[in-house]
């Protein structure tokens, strides 16, 4: 028997740091977030080319603030296609780990748990941020010498270039909600069909009662339905653009919180 | 360190491990043995949080393995070849693994190194064979260079140069003071690579012991004995205790009888022999007695799944 006992004496340890680090690199290490990043800025880009350079807005000239109005229209329209990409991906950052067993590897390592979700939810809402905002951004670039030649072009103020953020922030929240979404379900097709649900069809389906029926609880209810408050942030309704934030913050907390309570309690 | 107290995990109605206590102890290979579904992945996985205990505990070093500051350097874990996101190449999946805790890229090309994978490192692990998944799985459990080390079926799917890997990094790093708790269905591997045996059955400890230990117990230690006239001598040597069975002419397997009472037994009766020889009984066959032994006692009083999850 060996009197030896070996002691690792390397001073480096778990770090915050060091977790969201490691969550950075897988993020950037497989294909479906290079895919999805990719669709993002291609789609919302292609759309706003397709909107400027179709519309008619009439021989008279127009008001600076319906022209701004359509500058942001073009310029974000392609969110309604990129907050599906961003629920997609946002289920495939955590179902992708548990249907190939790697949460068993990353919560060995994490053992606390709670802090990789949070380190994947802070990388996930960064880069699906920065995202976004190349996306709308670039949208803005290509969209606005199309719109010149109608004459149509925005006032670019505090305001404008806050709405075009605002919208990134959307496409960033929303990864980050699917990210509870699929932390709650474990599972690719299962989370997708969920987040996309909850962001696609629920205001479909809500609005369809609420035409078909009158109802007014069907009409109260539509602005504080994910997707529904997610379009009033960048260009407002029947709430304050404050407001719309906070209720799809509300939204993303809600899921991330079920997530984390349920990460932690489960057996991996 | 090892040391599991009052060990359970109940899924549902079922038992997977029944109030357990054990140690595995620095500077030895400890085996960790059992039928399919007798617990072992279960213990192993509560060992490092994955699976929270019903009821008990177990520590690392003497504490629970997530309290650790550093927990990789306390304890490489391989339990599933396939705890691997199958879109990552084996590079950035050690890389990723080793960010957590500060380890750079030396020591993941150090670890790659050590189990062969230069020349796959840089491929996606989707297309790995189960020997190479295995490689890539041991790698990640040496990353934090640590004092325990837990390998669940380590071999499985192993070529035979790779058995032979696993069989001399367990006795090496055993023999540097390390922690070392492996487990395997092959009990011919353990007699090879473990000093210490934990045997598992139905979620309960049957034999903590060393090797030679449970070798030694074992009821079939036999004797193989040849003589020509070996039908006379097998009627004088037969007993209730004994049970004695020929494969060929002249070729006696007797148990149950020590050699020298054989010996002298044929000696006695004027009968020549021209072989004598105790054979040890294999591991397996220990085990198997074990385990046997173990279902026979249980039958009564578990349901009739088992154990098993």
């Amino acid at each position: 028997m060996s009197a030896a006992v070996y002691t690792n004496l390397s001073t480096s340890g778990l770090s915050a740091a060091g977790v969201i680090r490691s969550e950075w690199i897988k993020l950037r290490t497989v294909r479906s977030t290079i895919w999805a990043f990719a669709i993002v800025v291609a789609v919302s880009v292609g759309i706003a080319v397709l909107m400027a350079s179709t519309g008619f807005f009439g021989d008279e000239p127009l008001p600076a603030e319906a022209q701004t109005s359509i500058v942001l229209q073009a310029s974000t329209f392609g969110v309604y296609f990129g907050q599906l990409v961003m629920a997609v991906l946002g289920v495939l950052v955590i179902s992708g780990e548990y249907g190939t067993g790697m949460i068993r590897s990353t919560l060995t390592a994490v053992p606390k748990r709670i802090p990789a979700l949070a380190a994947k939810a802070i990388v996930l809402f960064l880069s699906s941020f920065v995202v976004g905002a190349i996306a709308i951004l670039a949208s803005y670039l290509v969209a606005a010498p199309i719109l010149a030649v109608q004459d149509i072009a925005a006032t670019v103020d505090g305001a404008f270039i806050g709405n075009l953020l605002l919208a990134a922030l959307y496409l960033a929240l929303t990864s980050v909600f699917a990210l509870g979404v699929g932390t709650v379900l474990r599972s690719s097709a299962g989370g997708i069909a969920a987040a996309l649900g909850i962001v696609l069809l629920l205001p479909i389906i809500v609005s369809a009662i609420a035409g078909f029926s009158g109802a007014q609880w069907a009409m109260d209810v539509s602005p504080y339905l994910f997707s529904n408050a997610g379009s009033g942030m960048y260009t407002g309704g029947s709430l304050e653009q404050w407001q719309f934030t906070l209720i799809v913050a509300a939204w993303t907390a809600l899921s991330l919180g079920a997530g984390t309570l349920l990460l932690k309690r489960r057996d991996a | 360190m090892i040391h599991a107290q009052a060990l359970t995990k109940r899924y549902g109605a079922k038992t997977a491990v029944d109030d357990i206590d054990f140690t595995v102890r620095p500077g030895l290979v400890t085996g960790f043995l059992g039928p399919n579904g007798a617990g072992k992945s279960t213990t192993m996985r509560m060992i490092v949080g994955l699976d929270r205990p019903t009821h008990g505990g177990v520590t690392v070093n003497g504490r629970k393995y997530a309290e650790h500051r550093a927990p990789l350097h306390e304890v490489g874990a391989l339990l599933d070849a396939k705890a691997i996101h199958t879109g990552r190449s084996a590079y950035n999946h050690l890389l990723a693994m080793g960010a957590t805790h500060g380890i750079g890229k030396a020591r993941v090309n150090e670890v790659i190194g050590m189990t062969g994978l230069e020349s796959v490192a840089g491929k996606r692990v989707g297309g790995f064979s189960l020997g190479m998944g295995q490689r890539l799985g041991i790698a990640a459990a040496l990353l934090g260079d640590p004092a325990t080390l837990i390998l669940d079926e380590p071999v499985n799917g192993l070529d035979p140069e790779g058995v032979m890997w696993v069989r001399r990094l367990a006795r090496s790093l055993a023999a540097e003071g390390r922690t070392i708790f492996l487990s395997s269905h092959l009990m011919s591997e353990m007699a090879l690579t473990a000093d210490h045996l934990i045997v598992l059955g139905r979620g309960r400890i049957i034999a903590d012991a060393p090797v030679a230990d449970i070798l030694a117990g074992s009821t079939r230690t036999a004797v193989r004995l040849r003589s020509p006239r070996a039908e006379q001598l097998a009627q004088l040597l037969a007993g209730p205790q004994v049970s004695i069975s020929t494969t060929e002419q002249g070729l006696l397997t007797v148990t149950g009888l020590t050699a020298e009472v054989i010996g002298d037994t044929a000696a006695g009766a004027g009968i020549p022999l021209h072989e004598l020889t105790p054979v040890g009984a294999s591991l397996e066959e220990a085990y198997m007695d074990l385990t046997q032994d173990d279902v026979e006692y249980h039958a009564g009083t578990t349901t009739p799944e088992g154990a098993l999850r």
